[in-house]
């Protein structure tokens, strides 16, 4: 197998990302966004299921009357991030399956910690109406108070709880 | 003048590819940076890989200031961009987010979005941190009745940390663009020193120094052209500095003779003073009524005339928002008085021509206010007795 292309420098990349977002604003009007995409398919998976319920709740149900809730530009750009990634993946080499973890845990408590994980913070991203990206990188760079609050309370709950998680990477 | 954000407004399937568009972009940055890797993106808590900060913050400096520098140049409006895309502050659910997210982050390895770009690579951690993420959005909604009002609670609206500082968002800019500079060179020290205490044999790669004076050079020279656009004057830099002129008796009443539609003239007076006497064309209004009428969203193609007894020291706040000029009369209404409603003293046989044209214009002017007849009467007996017959101009009531 070819071996793997280097990551780009982190200040480069950056650099790179900061454009791309910069030409969401300019072109959209938006900035980017991931969470909301999980709640919207979230939300199209449990209609199937339960269509009844999510009618009768008060903000699922808005979203269900009238058209799909897929229909939002963040459920495409949310997809093109998929594609974006499997292109640059496969490009450099680095496309293959396997599960990512330290010397000190087994597969399956690594793939257990990122369900939970990935759980908690579905909570959050709705709790703080955006993620990583939609808070933090957009409303960062356009300087919003609440996204630098949530932006240094990430890094301030990442540390707090590095200690505990410790042996799931090193 | 704004962007107009033509793309959602035109089509909307076009809106939807672009958005595809800029998600593989996004998507690919990413995982070239190295975010498709749970253990890159750990790295960032136990300090030995400071990639998340460096990449997250040179992105957010380089949106900020190419917003900065497209809306000072006038080709995008910064606020009405940031209403477009942001949501309001609602300080208590994103702080507790922020730090549910910060320890979801490390307990996955991943955010929302890089966990997308991991799945894509084939990492099946990502791929379930995925399911996570769409399982514990619908549990927040589910359960979000049981919160009471936390979910709106610190709501404090659009919120900007240029409004919260006093600061104009360029000046803003170039110093958070300072501070990033600084923090990645404290970064990268603390990464070289974590790195060393976990591999004493120094297997580390240097940084790429060519890469990262590049980004920095680039950071500052943006940051700086941002502030360069402060000179350059718009309508509204204009508006935010208001100053209270002064305009004398005599060119107050030439303008009321010449182009009273061009004048707002406001009596601050009592009303009963007001009523028994004003300047021609004014309206009588008290200091506390002045922020009734309005001002901030007159079009300031009339000059507004403040009339006080005496001078105005200084301009009463509820007329900074006026968009046009401020006067405030010379003197008050008693400099008024002196010049337009007491006779002038007669003139010395050797006056100059301009001093004649004064005379005859003051006199004309106190004969037409007073319905004194010419020539005047000896100095000493004024007869103010002046009740307006006509208005002229001034907000066309009445």
């Amino acid at each position: 197998m070819e071996q793997e292309r280097k990551f780009w420098n982190p200040y480069l990349s950056g650099l790179a990302l900061g454009l791309v977002l910069l030409a969401s604003f300019v072109l959209l009007g938006k900035g980017l966004g991931a969470s909301g995409a999980a709640y919207r398919v979230g939300v199209t998976a449990l209609a199937t299921l339960a269509p009844e319920h999510v009618a009768g709740h008060g903000s699922m149900g808005g979203m269900v009357s009238g058209h799909s809730p897929l229909d939002n530009f963040l459920v495409f750009e949310v997809l093109g991030v998929f594609l974006g990634g499997l292109v640059a993946a496969y490009t450099a080499g680095r496309l293959k399956l396997r599960v990512i973890r330290g010397p000190r845990i087994s597969p399956a408590g690594r793939l257990t910690l990122a369900l939970a994980g990935g759980t908690i913070m579905g909570i959050a991203a709705r709790m703080a109406r955006g993620c990583t990206s939609g808070q933090a990188l957009s409303g960062g760079a356009l300087l919003s108070a609440g996204s630098w609050a949530f932006m240094m309370m990430v890094f301030v709950g990442g540390y707090a709880m590095a200690w505990f998680v410790r042996k799931e990477w090193t | 003048m704004s962007l107009p954000f033509a793309l959602p407004s035109m089509n909307h399937a076009l809106f939807l590819l672009v958005a595809v568009g800029l998600g593989f972009a996004f998507g690919f940055v990413l995982e070239r940076a190295g975010f498709g890797r749970s253990n890159k993106l750990a790295g960032q808590f136990y300090l030995h890989d400071m990639t998340v900060f460096k990449v997250m913050f040179s992105a957010i400096v380089t949106a900020m200031l190419g917003v900065l520098v497209l809306s000072g140049v006038g080709v995008l409006d910064l606020r009405a961009l940031s209403e477009s895309a942001l949501s309001f502050t609602y300080l208590w659910p994103m702080v507790l987010g922020g730090f549910l997210l910060g320890v979801g982050f490390i307990v996955s390895g991943y955010c929302p979005g890089t966990s997308v770009v991991a799945a894509a690579s084939g990492n099946i951690d990502g791929l379930v941190t995925v399911v996570g993420v769409v399982i514990g959005s619908l549990v927040y909604v589910e359960i979000q009745p049981l919160l009471g009002g936390f979910h709106t609670s610190g709501d404090l609206g659009w919120l900007y940390l240029y409004d919260l500082l006093g600061v104009s968002p360029q000046v803003l800019a170039l110093g958070v663009a300072v501070a990033a500079i600084v923090c990645f060179v404290g970064a990268d020290l603390v990464e070289r020193h974590f790195q060393r205490v976990r591999q004493p044999d120094g297997l580390t790669p240097a940084p790429s120094a060519g890469s990262r004076r590049l980004a920095f050079g680039v950071f500052g020279t943006v940051a700086v052209v941002g502030v360069a656009t402060l000179t350059i004057p718009s309508k509204e830099a204009q508006a935010t500095a208001p100053q209270l002129r002064s305009i004398g008796a005599g060119p107050l009443a030439q303008r009321i003779f010449d182009e009273p539609w061009g004048l707002r003239i406001v009596d601050l007076r009592s009303d009963e003073l007001c009523a028994a006497s004003r300047v021609p064309g004014s309206q009588c209004v008290s200091m506390d009524g002045l922020g009734d009428l309005g001002l901030a969203w007159a079009s300031g193609d009339q000059a507004l005339v403040l009339v006080a007894a005496g001078d105005i020291p200084e301009l009463p706040a509820a007329v900074q928002d006026y968009p046009g000029e401020i006067y405030a009369l010379e003197g008050g209404f008693l400099g008024w008085s002196d010049y337009a409603l007491t006779p002038p003293e007669l003139l010395a046989p050797d006056a100059s021509a301009a001093e004649r044209q004064e005379w005859a214009f003051r006199s004309g002017l106190v004969s037409a206010l007073t319905g004194v007849e010419q020539p005047p009467p000896p100095v000493g007996t004024p007869t103010i007795t002046f009740t307006p017959k006509k208005r002229k101009g001034g907000g066309g009531c009445g």
